[in-house]
């Protein structure tokens, strides 16, 4: 019985089907709009070798947007994810270095930890999100810089054959991007499929709700952390993959842009309503932004500033649309 | 109703209430003052103090922006773009008006924040973060990207160094700032709006308060108390950095959290900001006396932020100290 009315109700969280919610038409509109203006105003912009490096660049920004959508969703919030796939790069490439190429999966368990401390922390002890994944950012730091002897770069000794994972197209994307592209079909089957994802989008929209039909929303919160750090620490595997050794300092605003993607993905803020597909293509987004005028010779800071401006608009653009009478509806259950 | 109780305003006459962060400053500081060569002194208090008064400063904006529900990313970025603004503005118009120049983009960052929140109803979140990135690219392009030095003056450096009666400018500042957000709080009918709309807003709006006007004020207020804040760092600096404070928002953040201000909304009082604000303060002093390399430096950071934040939530381990958990006194009271 309440299997059923859980299946039910979340089925018009999912994006699959005819109509798509409309929150998450917001990023497919923005990348649409931003192709558009940077292949009419930037020369080199439609060129088939910069549409392959945003695809492969991609990657990294969207598997950390796609951790945070889980704790987004949840009504929580995930500052250290930087700091946690720096931190996760640098055991990957130690690990490498020790065991070879399978060392590389210490990366993602750096990151599961990492994730699970925090979800401990906000979950199980119940401490406010920010500073809890604040005090984790702070450590997680210093852990990077304690084990490379205050944040060298640690070298790969198999670099050529980890960067041609990364670079070399197998098929027709690099090893590296498939691999993301399968975790990233992972997350959304997760989300739109399972009773895990159900939980947590479920305790997001209404914790008290779901207290109340027996769900421990503790400890959905502890996963969807957990969850936030393992993506966290993929992205960060997949930093090392591409640069051919372990970043103990980069990933420094990353978690902003991460946080960004998310939101113009459609991911409520309020909880509740999350989509893979419409946070990866809020993250190629960005990506696209951030190409787009690096071609046309602007400066990063004004990107920087670009960014502001669209986290910004679509937090404005999702008000609008939720004064439309449509959404509710929409958005929340089945119609 | 919890945080409604919690928000009553005090009295003077009341007796004296001290929040539980204040063991934690009683504790921390004989702690240091025992095992760290050099803290208890006089000169290096003083030093802790006024370099303290400008994170004092600015968590007086965050507390209020917090007992409204809400939350403000951009402190840190705003006090950037202030220090580049002031000493652009430098040759042109004086130290005093470089000053108000800078001051006045930091309210100018307060002044977008709040009208985006209070009237559009976006989340404070992505309006201070989305802002964060503005005020912070804005710096950077006003300034070309790099540090710009400020011809150096007695003028331009008495808001950092100059002394009052023979106590530092900073130190007045900071303790004027803690009396105004006391008395704000506590004694006028716009601090007890502030409560109320932080702790229910839908309430607050049903019983005829122009709920907006209120929100926008203190986000204002904020601003303001980011601005002083700002003036002292960019004088303390004597430059315009693009990348001055990025940690700010999150240190201050930190410092309510400390002093035990939950980040829901509608409760929060001056004195626990400033213990929280006195943990952070004497914790940053510590690691530099101690010499630590910076991991551990941080590594002790994180520990003492998350230990002090933990210790208020969980009563069990507050059975350590002769305290009683905060819900207990909430009882004794009514």
């Amino acid at each position: 019985m309440s299997a059923r009315f859980l299946r039910r109700s979340a089925d018009g969280l999912r994006i699959a089907g005819s109509v798509l919610p409309v929150p998450f038409r917001v990023a497919p509109l923005c990348l649409i709009l931003a192709v558009a203006v940077f292949a009419a105003t930037a020369p080199r912009f439609l060129s088939l070798g910069n549409a392959a490096n945003i695809g492969a660049q991609v990657w990294v920004l969207a598997l950390l947007a796609i951790g945070q959508m889980f704790v987004l969703a949840t009504r929580g919030f995930d500052i250290s994810v930087g700091a946690v796939a720096a931190l996760s790069s640098v055991c990957a490439a130690m690990a490498c270095n020790a065991w070879g190429l399978p060392g590389l999966a210490a990366g993602a368990l750096a990151g599961l930890l990492c994730g699970l401390v925090n979800g401990a922390l906000v979950g199980t002890l119940g401490l406010q999100p920010v500073v809890a994944t604040l005090g984790s950012l702070i450590a997680v730091r210093g852990l990077s810089l304690l084990i490379t002897g205050d944040g060298q770069v640690v070298p790969l000794d198999a670099a050529g054959a980890v960067t041609r994972l990364g670079f070399e197209p197998m098929p027709v994307l690099p090893a590296a991007s498939w691999a993301a592209l399968v975790l990233a079909v992972g997350a959304a089957l997760l989300v739109g499929r399972s009773l895990a994802g159900r939980r947590i989008l479920m305790a997001g929209s209404n914790p008290e709700a779901v207290a109340l039909v027996g769900v421990d929303t503790r400890r959905v919160q502890l996963w969807a952390y957990g969850l936030c750090g393992l993506f966290a620490g993929l992205a960060g595997v997949l930093m090392t993959v591409r640069a051919g050794s372990g970043l103990p300092t980069e990933g420094a605003g990353m978690e902003l842009q991460a946080i960004a993607a998310a939101v113009i993905g459609g991911t409520a803020l309020s909880g509740g309503i999350a989509s893979v597909a419409a946070v990866v293509t809020g993250a190629a987004f960005i990506q696209v932004l951030l190409t787009g005028l690096n071609l046309q010779g602007v400066s990063p800071f004004v990107a920087q500033i670009a960014i502001g401006v669209v986290i910004i608009a679509s937090g404005l653009l999702e008000t609008l649309l939720r004064s439309l009478p449509s959404f509710p509806s929409q958005s929340r259950t089945r119609t | 109703m919890m945080a409604l109780t919690g928000a009553r305003p005090r009295r003077f006459s009341g007796r004296l209430n001290p929040p539980a962060a204040a063991w934690v400053v009683l504790l921390l500081f004989c702690v240091f003052a025992l095992a760290v060569p050099r803290f208890a002194s006089a000169g290096n208090l003083e030093n802790l103090l006024r370099v303290g008064s400008i994170l004092g400063i600015a968590a007086c904006g965050q507390t209020i922006v917090l007992i409204l529900g809400g939350i403000e990313f951009s402190f840190g970025a705003s006090a950037a773009l202030a220090s580049v603004v002031t000493v652009l503005a430098l040759p042109s118009a004086g130290v005093a008006g470089g000053f108000a120049a800078g001051a006045a983009s930091v309210l100018l960052v307060g002044l977008v924040n709040g009208t985006l929140v209070a009237r559009f109803s976006l989340p404070p979140f992505l309006v201070t973060l989305g802002m964060l990135m503005v005020a912070g690219g804005g710096a950077a392009v006003l300034a070309g990207g790099l540090p710009i030095d400020a011809p150096p003056s007695d003028a331009f450096s008495w808001p950092a160094r100059g002394r009052v009666a023979g106590i530092p400018v900073p130190i007045l500042a900071a303790a004027a700032s803690f009396a105004l957000l006391h008395l704000l709080l506590a004694h006028t009918r716009a601090g007890r709006l502030w409560y109320l709309v932080g702790a229910n807003g839908t309430a607050a709006r049903l019983s005829g308060i122009t709920v907006w006007r209120s929100v926008l004020a203190g986000y204002l207020l904020a601003g303001a108390f980011c601005a002083l804040a700002a003036v002292i760092l960019t004088s303390r600096v004597a430059s315009g950095q693009p990348g001055l404070a990025p940690n700010l928002p999150f240190e201050t953040i930190a410092a309510c959290a400390v002093g035990g201000i939950p980040l829901a909304g509608g409760q929060g009082r001056a004195v626990q900001t400033l213990c929280g604000v006195l943990v952070i303060a004497m914790l940053n002093n510590a690691v530099v006396l101690l010499n630590l390399p910076v991991a551990y430096q941080q590594l002790m950071i994180a520990a003492v932020i998350l230990g002090a934040v933990i210790l208020q939530r969980a009563p069990l381990l507050l059975l350590l100290l002769p305290v009683r958990p905060a819900r207990q006194l909430e009882e004794d009271r009514s």
